[in-house]
């Protein structure tokens, strides 16, 4: 398993677990929607991890929470009544689980998504903004990433820290990005440890490599890199 | 997000010494039983996703029970764990036919998508509108993961666990059975988050690398 795709595979793994942060949590279904690898992985890490459910003791459920269900199952054939949706969902859903109850909206969820639930119920329960291009960024030669970039159709990289990053005193963190050909990358700007968005509109995204350097407080005075390389990751495709 | 600190007995400890009750090898590991068992359950599965509603009400029946509390300990309100069966039950009604028993156990896939709707529930600050508590009773399971041994599965997913250090097997523990995230895990530890963070992930790959070759097709 190479480096990238061994880190891939044990934020899958944390992710099973349920360890991830809500946003960690979505970035991991966005990347898992469009990549094949990374939903192959949690699906081994469902499989791994389930058995551990055994170590809680099994609790009688509320004794309506059939009815609920089969009234929310859509009517059989014969009885087409049936079919309406339950008026007792809790007003804490989100709008598109509130919507559930609604046979027709279920029929409407995408091909794509109806594909995704084989590996993870959430998927269905969540349109996630489809990320196109992905990179974990790591310290050279390390397996841990720091920071997860993900690009949406829209150009804008989102660009988010997956474990605490310490800055040095006096120093701020820059992203570059540097793509296949190119010999100087581009400042895509100072990167705060806490990550942030940035706009690669106008850059090709095929293999580009980004990187996050260390620099004087504010950023590069040059323009250019002057600090070691912190952390580095290529753009690929999902 | 963060857990009621008054919570008692929240932070079981690991039983050390009792912990190894059992060794693996004294386990009969006798497969027939949840191998029969699990092929019910998938051919429910298979029988949901052409309509049979009554194959539904059976898997409901055999598996609810579990689930339920998988999904109340983790959202630890009654009325949030039920929204959370109801939704991935019908989840599952509608995409049976998604189920694939060769690549993995119907329970598993239930275990997932149930853990998934109850964690998206607490994932968005639900669990902090006040509510009926759950009596905490299986904290007072001295030993949670006995249970594991009852399957195949779960004997080798228990021995592989023992192998790792204290810390991080309560750590994952923790995160699966209670739904307890990075951060959530580290104030109700007094642990640095970034040490928290590491041994998960080295948890993990443990766990990977010890499940790995039991698993190999």
């Amino acid at each position: 398993m190479s480096g990238e795709s061994e880190d891939f595979d044990l934020l899958a793994g944390i992710y099973v677990l349920g360890a991830l942060e809500a946003d960690e949590a979505r970035a991991v279904e966005e990347l898992a929607a469009r990549d094949g690898a990374v939903a192959t992985s949690i699906e081994a890490w469902q499989n791994r991890l389930a058995p551990l459910a055994a170590a809680v003791p099994p609790r009688t459920p509320p004794a309506d929470l059939w009815s609920r269900i089969e009234a929310s199952m859509g009517a059989p054939a014969e009885d087409e009544a049936e079919a309406e949706p339950p008026p007792t969902l809790p007003a804490q859903m989100t709008p598109l689980s509130r919507a559930w109850g609604s046979v027709t909206v279920w029929r409407g969820v995408s091909a794509a998504l109806a594909l995704a639930a084989a590996f993870a119920g959430v998927t269905i329960l969540s349109r996630p903004e489809p990320a196109t291009y992905a990179a974990a960024l790591a310290p050279a030669g390390a397996p841990s990433p720091a920071f997860l970039a993900q690009m949406s159709p829209d150009g804008s990289l989102m660009v988010r820290p997956l474990a605490p990053v310490q800055v040095a005193p006096g120093k701020d963190m820059q992203l570059w990005a540097l793509p296949e050909g190119a010999k100087t990358p581009v400042s895509l700007g100072v990167l705060p440890a806490i990550g942030r968005s940035v706009s690669l509109r106008n850059l090709p995204t095929g293999s580009t490599q980004l990187m996050v350097s260390a620099e004087p407080a504010g950023g590069s005075p040059t323009g250019q890199p002057t600090g070691p390389v912190l952390y580095s990751g290529t753009l690929k495709r999902l | 997000m963060s857990r009621d600190p008054r919570r008692p007995g929240f932070l079981f400890p690991l039983p050390a010494a009792g912990y190894r009750r059992a060794e693996p090898d004294e386990v009969v590991l006798s497969e027939t039983p949840t191998d029969l068992a699990s092929e019910h359950i998938a051919a429910l599965l298979q029988r949901s996703a052409g309509g049979d509603r009554a194959a539904f009400r059976q898997l409901y029946d055999l598996q609810s029970g579990r689930l339920y509390a998988l999904a109340l300990r983790i959202t630890r309100q009654p009325a949030l764990a039920a929204d959370a069966m109801h939704d991935a039950f019908v989840s599952v009604w509608q995409y049976a036919d998604r189920f694939d028993p060769v690549r993995g156990a119907g329970e598993a896939w239930l275990t997932s998508i149930v853990r998934y709707r109850a964690l998206d529930l607490v994932r968005h600050g639900v669990r902090e509108v006040t509510g009926l508590e759950v009596p905490e009773q299986e904290d007072e399971d001295p030993d949670p993961l006995a249970r594991l041994l009852g399957s195949a599965e779960g004997a080798a997913l228990h021995r592989c666990l023992e192998e790792l250090d204290a810390e991080r097997r309560t750590l994952i523990l923790h995160a699966f059975m209670d739904g307890l995230t990075h951060t959530e895990l580290a104030e109700h530890f007094a642990m640095p988050l970034g040490t928290v963070k590491s041994s998960i992930r080295r948890g993990l790959a443990g766990l990977r690398q010890c499940l790995e070759p039991e698993g190999a097709e």
